[in-house]
């Protein structure tokens, strides 16, 4: 029963990893910049959420109004911040957008205040039953927006123009444009892609935890890059493997390995390991 | 001087010798480090121990110094096998391990951290001027790399290593050599920290810890001596004169690395140089 | 008989699928100006960088003065006595002309660790690079950043540092495309003088004109392949020579 737990554990925490990670490893794939400021808009997203849902009553439109704003603003932050710097070494954009991320959470500090804020409706506090198993329903709830998330974004991908124009421009920008893509615009769509990611995983965190804090960005920052490259590096499906496996390993690494190290170091263990090995990530394809 | 003064000498000594070592190893030889903390905490621990141990005070600066460079040594191994944004997460990924793996030992004091740490006995106005002392030793050592062939070679391999190579620069080797020297600088000044506070926990070598010193180097102008003891000294004041600005610290911090990058790659120094220019051009 | 300064053994180097050298093996005697050619993608940048280990030979060997130096790295080859000039230039952008030039010259304080901190005057190392600026003809833009020249002055660059390592051999890869008709004519009599001086060279050259000027042998490739190897006027004139330029010039006529 404790393995099923650890799992399920394990699964939540990594869904949650799965939908921040994935829109930095969409960014990654098609600039090579590591956005850590992503974080910062999934903390937006969060507050979005809740002030909007706390002002007008409905959850819906918290969730709608925080994935435009923050979509936008994701494709702000590309053309003030990350467009100048294409041609720049790679650890400027990379530093910038610490520097950045480290401003919003200031900001988010600043201007809500540092201890938080709930929704005004009770938190999904009861457990649902699954045969033997009993799982909470704000943690069902992580998992089936995540799935939804995912499984969206996998169509999106498949089956759209934009899934087309984007694996086209990551394979070869000079090839896509040849083929009539405007692989400016697929940038801009990609930031409001990703963005809108980051604002539906600070919403279902939102709901699971009916707390928003200035600095809930801090954790899933730093350990989203080390799941994008334990993933392959603008790998979807790798990250996806990577944020999950992630989630279990730590739920297990509490408790197995809790009383020698901390548990949000154990994924960049794996990320030290793994650069050792293959340098350019796990999963990455030939350069 | 007051108190309050001596104590500002004292932080402010810390975060150049800081800074200084940051910059040998990101300014001067190219190589990211986004970690630096982890070294400056690796020293402070050990200089704890051994100044809980007895041990008397040139020994410990020592003692901080060398094993913060070992484990220098180990990570600057890692930056052989991956570079740039690669390096800086790596050297990211250390830091967060450090700081994971402190908290967790109870021979290091775990959350609480070390206490026990004696006096250095040298008084106020002597500790004083032994901070300014190391600051100085270490403004000299860096100011003679910059000079030296080291220096160049560094230039170089921060450039372009292929190309540094094929001129017979083993880059490997000075590559290690940044960190070890660099590592060795922040361990030294990780052992004035514990004998300044008598006190550490691990929470004062995490990521911000990191950060910070890197925005006194990138302000300052990347690989320039005096533009990153310059930033040092202000972006450790300013905090220091104003409330409001204490406050808002992380965030001055984070905005001054986003104008940086984004407007002036070259920090404080590179401005100063192009302003420069341009004075020298209209005089002519 | 005595032995070749160089020595390339039977040198493979595959990128990916790609083939990009095939078992390609040659000698070169100490003193010989050889010439290296073939058509746009046979191999030849390629070998160069296989004999200065920026590329690792996926079989073969190379050996310098009778030693084999396949596993070594490229820095301790150019300690050896090899040096490189980029077909797509390189200089260090961080660094004006001159002080390219002036670290390469120091490569005997560079070369070593202890050395390169001790040591702090430049002052013969920035003699001998204005020297060899001189000698290439871009004294003028000494102290100019390499971002400020044009293509036929970073070109010479090249060639000049590399110079300055005091190379036995040197690998050139190139240097004269990107120059004036003039500036290409005084390169090549430099080269030819500081080859009769006895630097040993390897000069890959698109012109064929200016190669069976210069050189007195030829190393042919093609598709990674060599297929000719002798004195120039009779490589030159070989068919299967012939037949690689001209079927290469048709097809490049037909796309
Ligand atoms: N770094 C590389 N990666 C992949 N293929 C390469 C690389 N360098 C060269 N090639 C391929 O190897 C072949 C030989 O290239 P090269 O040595 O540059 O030819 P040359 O100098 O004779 O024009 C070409 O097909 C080229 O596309
Ligand atoms: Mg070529």
């Amino acid at each position: 029963m404790l393995h099923v737990e650890l799992v399920l554990q394990g699964l939540v925490n990594g869904s949650m990893y799965a939908v921040v990670a994935i829109g930095l490893t969409l960014i990654y794939g098609l600039l090579r910049i590591l956005h850590v400021a992503h974080a910062g808009l999934y903390t937006l997203g969060a507050y979005i959420t809740v002030l909007t849902t706390n002002a007008t009553g409905s959850l819906a439109l918290g969730i709608l109004a925080a994935m435009l704003v923050v979509g936008l603003c994701g494709m702000l932050v590309y053309r003030l911040l990350y467009e100048p710097m294409l041609e720049r070494p790679p650890y400027v954009a990379l530093i910038a957008s610490i520097g950045l991320f480290i401003c919003m959470e200031e900001s988010y500090r600043i201007v809500f205040g540092p201890y938080g804020s709930s929704f005004d409706m009770p938190r999904l506090g009861e457990r649902i039953a699954l045969g033997p198993i009993s799982i909470a329903a704000a943690d069902a709830a992580m998992l089936v927006g995540a799935i939804v998330l995912l499984t969206g974004l996998a169509m999106l991908m498949r089956r759209t123009r934009f899934g087309v124009a984007w694996r086209a421009t990551v394979t070869d920008p000079a090839m896509a444009r040849s083929f009539g893509i405007d692989t400016i615009k697929v940038r801009y769509v990609n930031f409001f892609i990703a963005s809108v990611f980051a604002a539906a995983a600070g919403s279902l965190v939102a709901v699971l935890n009916n707390l928003v804090e200035p600095t809930m960005g801090s954790v899933p920052s730093y350990k989203s890059l080390a799941i994008i490259v334990l993933g392959g590096l603008g790998q979807v499906g790798g990250t996806l493997a990577a944020a999950l496996l992630l989630g279990v390993i730590e739920a297990y690494g509490t408790i197995y390995a809790g009383a020698y190290l901390d548990r949000d170091a154990i994924a960049f263990i794996f990320l030290i390991v793994v650069l050792m090995i293959r340098p350019q990530g796990l999963f990455a394809r030939g350069s | 001087m007051g108190a309050y003064e001596l104590t500002l000498v004292a932080v402010v000594s810390i975060n150049v010798m800081l800074a200084l070592g940051l910059n040998l190893i990101t300014g001067f030889c190219g190589q990211v480090s986004l970690g630096h903390a982890a070294f400056f905490g690796t020293g402070a621990y050990a200089a704890a121990l051994m100044a809980a141990a007895g041990w008397p005070l040139p020994v410990v600066l020592v003692a901080g110094g060398v094993t913060a460079a070992v484990l220098g040594l180990l990570v600057g191994f890692t930056s052989l096998r991956v570079r740039e944004d690669f390096l800086a997460i790596t050297t990211m990924g250390v830091g967060f391990v450090f700081v994971g793996f402190v908290r967790k030992q109870g021979w290091l004091g775990a959350e609480m951290g070390l206490t026990n740490i004696p006096d250095h006995g040298l008084g106020d106005i002597g500790f004083i001027l032994m901070c300014l002392g190391l600051v100085a030793a270490m403004a000299a050592i860096s100011a003679h790399i910059k000079r030296s062939w080291l220096g160049f070679g560094f230039a170089a391999v921060a450039d372009d290593e292929a190309t540094a190579r094929t001129l017979g620069i083993n880059v490997p080797l000075y590559k290690l050599a940044a960190f070890v020297i660099g590592t060795f600088l922040a361990g030294v000044a990780g052992a004035v920290y514990v004998y300044f506070t008598r006190f550490i926990i691990p929470g004062a070598f995490g990521f911000t810890v990191s950060i910070s010193i890197l925005s006194m180097v990138i302000v300052g102008g990347v690989g320039s001596l005096w533009g990153v003891i310059v930033a040092a000294v202000l972006l450790t004041l300013l905090p220091e004169f104003s409330r409001v600005i204490n406050d808002y610290k992380l965030l001055l911090y984070g905005a001054l690395i986003v104008l940086t990058m984004r407007f002036a790659p070259d920090g404080l120094a590179g401005i100063v140089t192009s302003l420069s220019r341009r004075l020298r051009r209209s005089e002519t | 008989m005595t032995t070749p300064l160089l020595q390339v053994d039977a040198v493979t180097v595959h990128f990916g699928g790609i083939t990009a050298l095939e078992r390609v093996g040659f000698s070169l005697v100490a003193g010989e100006l050889l010439g290296l050619i073939g058509p746009n993608g046979a191999g030849k940048t390629t070998l160069l960088r296989a004999i200065i280990g920026v590329v690792a030979p996926d079989e073969g060997r190379v050996h310098l003065a009778g030693r084999d130096i396949t596993t070594l790295s490229t820095d301790a080859r150019a300690r050896l006595g090899l040096a490189l000039t980029h077909q797509i230039v390189r200089p260090f952008r961080s660094m004006s002309v001159i002080d390219n030039v002036v670290l390469a010259a120091g490569h005997a304080k560079t070369g070593s660790l202890l050395k390169a901190v001790a040591a702090v005057g430049r002052v013969a190392e920035e003699r001998r690079a204005g020297e060899l600026l001189a000698l290439v003809g871009i004294a003028d833009f000494a102290q100019a950043n390499p971002a400020a020249l044009p293509l036929g002055a970073l070109k010479r660059l090249e060639v000049a540092r590399a110079l300055a390592i005091d190379p036995k051999v040197l690998l050139l890869d190139e240097p004269l495309a990107g120059l004036n008709s003039v500036e290409a004519e005084r390169l090549a009599e430099t080269l030819v003088r500081l080859n009769a001086g006895g630097i040993t060279m390897i000069l890959i050259e698109h012109n064929l004109a200016k190669v069976a000027e210069v050189c007195a042998r030829l190393v042919v490739l093609d598709n990674g392949r060599k297929i000719a190897d002798g004195a120039t006027r009779e490589t030159l004139a070989d068919p299967a020579v012939v037949a690689a330029y001209i079927g290469k010039e048709a097809a490049d006529a037909r796309t």
